[in-house]
């Protein structure tokens, strides 16, 4: 019996409290109405049984809890008129909640943790920690932030949610577009911070990979819509090439390089599928194209087997719907691979004035000027780029590119 | 929940003919939010040249020229709202005019027992003029002395309110949820850009607000004095635009 508690507490408490989240809009309320409502099951269960329906019976019992802490507070103080509201709300909302209402809930809870009132950084940690159900030690260790720092970034998010007002609540359907973005942004983040982190020893973060990658499947069933799909297919695609990014001694390996036969094919179906669903959208966004792109690498059975002419064009495409320095660097790198590294350096160099602090600049013009012979200038692009990388494996890459063309020069 | 929807933008960026306009599409705004109920009360400020600051310490009254900070954009006016949550009051911030020039910042009001009720559907009285006292304080000021001080000082304005109603000076007044509940809204190329914070990061924040009807600044200025952030912060005086006495086609 406590097993079967245990499990459901693991699968279905984050659905439990956004439930009763979205009753009593206060995350200190209902996370301690859904605990104790929790602990009640553990105490009734082994001999009154397991109810026909556990969650509805978990979200009722939390929402008379509630109730209860709420006029426990309300004798404490003077008559609030808000308190004595909020019970009626919660009194008049029907205790038989239905799969569906729950997923709304989800929904609710997940743009309320990534509104835009609330700063990124506080979206991420509320997003990983109420919907995702990850310790705030877990969030810090993959953050590289002190548990501390972290806890407090939580607390100040639900105080902005509870004294601004952050309602919730799903938007009309005019406003809902941008909130899905925010919480898409989100996902993606996390993805990045998984996949690449910005400074430091560790590569790959796993974990973070898997969060991103379920919190998005997760909006994907509760708010199907073609982006969300895009977003899930781009990250499934680089799941897949995970673990051949990186050798044994934790150095990167290039595209070119990587061992094809060990990409999780898989994963790659499942990202293919997503791909489908998201290009029945009209205009396909960015999200998806970035998909597209990633995708063409994926199908190719060799490096030199990449139809690189589509890449290009799915480059263009990304330029009108998402213009950027990096989506043009890309495109540059592209062109470089379809028509050869002369066409492609002044494209790459006319970036200059955007990227010359980026050491991704640096690092793709050595690689270009390498390619066309240029081999002392190449150096010194390597050169500048180890200077701004601030990755260690990264590094580590810059420095034995500078290495192999200075012996090749000796 | 009431809202303090606060428009900064740069003062010299608005011709006199942009700026009736502004006001013109404001006020629409604001006689739809009367309309469904959601309006407390809305005005433009005169300029920051016209303002006084206040502060007392050591028990002296020190009265300077002009705001109590200098920025590059000033509050130009501001909108009280009574709106159902922070979604509704994002939404009217992006339709006012400031939004697209400046920034409108929004606070959400706190809630204060033993204030008189608010009288600012009526205009002032003949020979009477309307001036906004913001308070701006240091909040880790409060956050050292803790919550007791805070709230004796919050008791000390309210009953000042009340002092104020007594002699038909009180318009409104409320205490502000602290500057970590602002959000800013801006609308730049038709895009709504929603952010965390207030619009500027200064040491002192816009704690609370007093409207009062007063004979003229010297009698702002001796009320904003006997305020309680006087003595910790700053009371800027700023005179509230009589709209009914504006002239022109969009008066």
């Amino acid at each position: 019996m406590s097993d079967a508690i245990a499990d459901l507490y693991r699968d279905q408490h984050r659905r439990v409290l956004a439930a009763v989240l979205s009753l009593v809009g206060d995350f200190e309320l209902a996370e301690d109405a859904v605990q104790e409502a929790f602990l009640a099951a553990t105490a009734q269960w082994p001999s009154a049984g397991v109810p026909a329906n556990p969650v509805a019976w978990l979200v009722s019992t939390a929402r008379f809890t509630a109730i209860d802490a709420i006029r426990r507070r309300q004798t404490q103080r003077a008559l609030e008129p808000e308190l004595a509201a909020r019970i009626a709300a919660i009194q008049a909302a029907n205790g038989a909640v239905s799969a569906r209402e729950i997923a709304d809930d989800q929904l609710r809870l997940i743009l309320t943790c990534c509104h835009p009132a609330l700063d990124q950084q506080v979206q991420v940690a509320l997003t990983l920690r109420e919907v995702c159900g990850l310790t705030t030690e877990a969030i810090a260790a993959a953050f590289m932030v002190a548990p501390a720092a972290l806890a407090q970034r939580i607390v100040r998010g639900k105080a902005k949610i509870r004294d601004a007002g952050i309602a919730f609540a799903i938007p009309g359907p005019e406003d809902l577009p941008v909130r899905i973005d925010a919480i898409l942004a989100v996902c993606y983040l996390v993805f990045n911070e998984g996949y690449a982190a910005s400074s430091g020893e560790l590569h790959l973060r796993p974990d973070l990979c898997l969060e991103a990658i379920r919190l998005c499947r997760l909006l994907a069933e509760l708010h199907p819509d073609a982006e969300t799909a895009g977003l899930l297919a781009l990250m499934l695609f680089h799941d897949a090439r995970r673990a051949t990014r990186t050798d044994a001694a934790g150095d990167l390996v290039l595209l070119a390089d990587q061992d094809r036969r060990r990409w999780d094919q898989a994963r790659i179906a499942e990202a293919r599928a997503w791909l489908a669903r998201a290009m029945a959208a009209e205009p396909v966004g960015s999200y998806t194209i970035q998909a597209a792109i990633v995708g063409l690498h994926a199908s190719a059975p060799t490096a030199a087997a990449t139809d690189w002419a589509g890449i290009v064009a799915w480059y263009d495409a990304l330029l009108l719907a998402a213009p950027s320095p990096i989506v043009a660097l890309n495109r540059a790198v592209a062109i470089a691979e379809r028509d050869g590294p002369a066409v492609a350096l002044p494209l790459l160099e006319a970036l200059a004035p955007d990227l010359q602090a980026r050491h991704l600049y640096h690092a793709t013009r050595g690689d270009l000027l390498r390619r066309c012979g240029r081999r002392d200038e190449s150096i010194a692009a390597y050169a500048q780029a180890l200077d701004l990388a601030g990755q260690e494996p990264e590094r580590r890459f810059l420095a034995r590119r500078l290495r192999e063309l200075r012996d090749a020069g000796s | 929940m009431d809202y303090m929807l606060l428009a900064y933008s740069p003062e010299g960026a608005w011709t006199r003919e942009e700026w009736l306009a502004c006001t013109a599409a404001s006020g629409r705004i604001c006689d739809e939010l009367r309309s469904q109920g959601r309006f407390h009360a809305a005005a433009p400020l005169h300029p920051v040249a016209t303002a006084a600051s206040v502060r007392v310490r050591a028990g002296r009254t020190l009265v300077t020229a002009g705001p109590f900070a200098e920025t590059t954009e000033q509050l130009g006016g501001f909108f009280l709202i009574a709106v159902p949550g922070l979604d509704d009051a994002i939404a009217i911030a992006a339709r006012l005019p400031s939004a697209g020039k400046g920034t409108v910042e929004i606070r959400p009001v706190q809630a204060l027992a033993g204030l008189p009720d608010f009288r600012c559907a009526s205009p002032p009285a003949d020979g009477a003029v309307r001036y906004m006292l913001l308070c701006y304080d240091d909040e880790t000021y409060w956050t050292s002395v803790g919550a007791t001080a805070l709230q004796a000082a919050q008791a000390e304005a309210a009953a000042l309110t009340r002092r104020l109603a007594q002699c038909g000076q009180f318009v409104a007044a409320s205490p502000l949820h602290g500057v970590a509940s602002a959000t800013s809204v801006r609308v730049r190329q038709g895009r709504r850009i929603v952010t965390d914070g207030p619009f500027a990061e200064t040491r002192e924040f816009l704690g609370g607000y007093h409207l009062v009807d007063v004979r003229d600044l010297n009698e702002a200025i001796a009320i904003a004095a006997q305020h309680p952030g006087a003595r910790q912060g700053t009371v800027e005086v700023r005179r509230v635009v009589d709209l009914s006495a504006l002239s022109g086609p969009a008066a």
